[in-house]
């Protein structure tokens, strides 16, 4: 057995370990047919898409089990969806205001001009005018069908605000 | 009963219904349509899952994973004929020859 067809192997295997139940008899399938197939680099492409096929229909039914438990109310309850939507509201705010900041830095480094006489301009637009402007437009926009999300993202505004406030307290 | 009748999902249908009540084995559909395990098996999934196939395994020599085979439920089989009565022989002819891109 050449380095292809065992490298093909140990990823069905893999998969018939890993898979989840509604989707193990199928890698076992495809594992199956691994031994009659011709050619050392079809069997890995084989294992390839084979792998591919797993992933997606597990991410299918994991999807549709979240939808339907989503439509039948069960699941999380009250309390639970507050604190699933208030993470969302304060994720989704970090991941904003890290991708401005690091949108505005890469500005910064290839065009070095934006900078000009006052360098610390760009600092302030990065971390406080852009973000929060967002964030507070979010919140106001969000807060009637999404409160535990704005209440997230208020709450991160607040973080953040708190935090340049000790930094300029301790300069 | 909603399945997306794409090309390639006729094909296997086609491949299906050559000798409808014989057991087939994924790899030897997959030479007779052309399609990628990629392509071949979520198609087979959908049509399991659809009552459409009926599956089997097949134990062979002892360390050795076993063979799942396929073959056409009675609702499959009745489905398969009113999708792909027209151009059926056409179909897969033309992948054996390598007309069209599977």
């Amino acid at each position: 057995m050449g380095t292809p067809r065992r490298v093909a192997s140990r990823l069905l295997e893999a998969l018939v370990r890993l898979a989840p139940a509604g989707s193990r008899d199928w890698a076992l399938a495809m594992l199956g047919e691994l031994d009659f197939i011709e050619g050392e680099w079809a069997s890995l492409l084989w294992a390839m898409g084979g792998a591919t096929a797993i992933l997606g229909h597990a991410a299918l039914a994991t999807l549709a089990r979240l939808k339907r438990q989503a439509k039948e109310g069960i699941g999380m309850n009250n309390t639970g969806k507050k604190i699933m939507g208030v993470s969302i509201g304060v994720l989704t705010a970090l991941m904003l205001a890290g991708c401005l900041m690091a949108t505005l830095r890469i500005a910064g480094i290839l065009f070095p001009g934006l900078y000009g006489e006052h360098p610390g301009w760009l600092d302030w637009l990065a971390v406080l005018v852009i973000p929060e402007a967002t964030f507070i437009c979010a919140t106001v926009l969000l807060w009637r069908k999404r409160g535990p999300v704005a209440a997230g993202i208020l709450a991160t505004v607040l973080v953040i605000a708190l935090h340049i406030g000790v930094h300029l307290a301790m300069r | 009963m909603r399945l997306r009748l794409s090309p390639q999902t006729l094909l296997v249908i086609d491949a299906f219904l050559d000798q409808a009540e014989e057991w087939k084995y994924g790899y030897d559909l997959s030479r007779l349509t052309g399609l990628k395990s990629g392509t071949l098996y979520p198609i087979l999934m959908r049509m399991a899952e659809r009552k459409l196939l009926e599956t089997g395994w097949e134990s062979g020599e002892p360390g050795k994973p076993p063979r799942h085979l396929y073959r056409f439920t009675a609702e499959g089989l009745r489905f398969a004929r009113t999708h792909a009565a027209g151009p059926r022989a056409g179909r897969l002819g033309q992948v054996a020859l390598g007309l069209e891109q599977a």
